[in-house]
């Protein structure tokens, strides 16, 4: 598991800082971390455990405030922090 | 290794680890139920220190499934990271293997994104990601002992703990939004990372989504949007201020 989880994480970091890359290549990954950080948190709000598609209220209606907080204050910190209190107090109306 | 770099990584690391010690824990515990030792949970945690395929792999370990399905799925999930290496890769000049294997080993998608969120810090500066890294695997690491140690007394589910994560990747996602155009990307990312994962079974929506929406952003950069709507939004909120106020309210 160690070895399988190195090698993806380490073959482009050792060999592309010696290679002549494109700009293209560049610009495109310049999008990666939009692209990835996406491909991350919008599935959370749209599948369940069983990955069957299925709207999630509960991750949904944390995530929109985040998203407000986050562009307006750009804390990761705070972020985190507020997220999980909300989260945790929408558990008490969600449950019943 | 420059000691200022590495504390400012440090430093920066600090929402990382927030997210880490109670997920950490959360694995901890898992890990505990599936049959493992609080060395073995530790040991893992060290050596592998992926929180996707960690879970997954306690899972298929409490369903008695032998190790090389462990092994093939751990390497699927984590194709992911050859993006994230690539992109990391530019902002560093020739290093020495020694420093990448290193910085390589401990890279995961929290620490990709945060270093990303700023990348004049990166640029250059391997002790400053090293810190970064450093003390965002000793937060997982912790929580990973802790939550072995002291699981029964905690639910993992409650107080939050599920949304810690989430909530750091949509800060993360937002600081990265400072053009129209990266605005279409997300969207874009969004709608095919769904689509991806409903099509496809297993982890390949992360690496699909990522070739498909950054290659249409490469599109959009260069041709095929008009200026209006692909130009600034909100130069007001670009990295450096975000930074500043992190720094100033992580003092606080």
């Amino acid at each position: 598991m160690g070895i399988v989880t190195f090698l993806p994480r380490f073959l482009p970091m050792a060999f592309l800082t010696r290679w002549v890359i494109p700009e293209r290549v560049k610009m495109g990954l310049g999008y990666i971390p939009i692209a990835i950080l996406s491909a991350i948190v919008f599935p959370i709000l749209f599948f369940n455990e069983g990955a069957e598609v299925k709207i999630q209220p509960h991750y949904l209606l944390s995530a929109v405030p985040i998203f407000i907080f986050a562009w307006k204050v750009k804390s990761l910190w705070a972020s985190v922090v507020l997220g999980m209190l909300i989260y945790w107090g929408l558990g008490f109306f969600l449950s019943q | 290794m420059r000691n200022a770099d590495f504390r400012e990584g440090v430093k920066a690391a600090l929402p990382i680890v927030l997210g880490y010690l109670p997920v950490g824990m959360a694995f901890g515990v898992l890990a505990r139920k599936a049959g493992l030792t609080t060395f073995e949970a530790g040991l893992m945690s060290l050596l592998v220190y992926a929180g996707a395929s960690q879970f997954i792999a306690i899972e298929m370990i409490s369903k008695g499934i032998s190790w090389l399905p462990i092994v093939i799925a751990t390497f699927f999930i984590n194709l992911r990271h050859l993006l994230m290496s690539s992109t990391l890769s530019l902002y560093f000049q020739k290093n020495r293997f020694r420093t990448f294997s290193l910085l390589a080993a401990q890279l995961t998608d929290e620490s990709f994104a945060v270093a990303m969120s700023n990348t004049s810090k990166v640029r250059n500066r391997p002790s400053y990601l090293f810190g970064l890294q450093m003390t965002s695997q000793l937060a997982w690491i912790a929580g990973s002992i802790g939550g072995a140690l002291f699981g029964k007394l905690i639910d993992h589910r409650e107080y939050g703990i599920p949304f810690a994560l989430p909530s750091l990747f949509i800060c993360l996602l937002v600081i990265q939004i400072n053009k129209v155009r990266h605005l279409w990307v997300m969207v874009i990312a969004g709608i095919s990372s769904i689509f991806f994962k409903w099509a496809f079974s297993g982890n390949w929506y992360i690496l699909l989504t990522g070739l498909l929406a950054s290659g249409i952003g490469i599109v959009i950069e260069t041709k095929l949007i008009p200026s209006p709507w692909t130009g600034e939004v909100g130069t007001n909120r670009n990295n450096c201020r975000a930074d500043t106020r992190n720094r100033g309210e992580g003092r606080g």
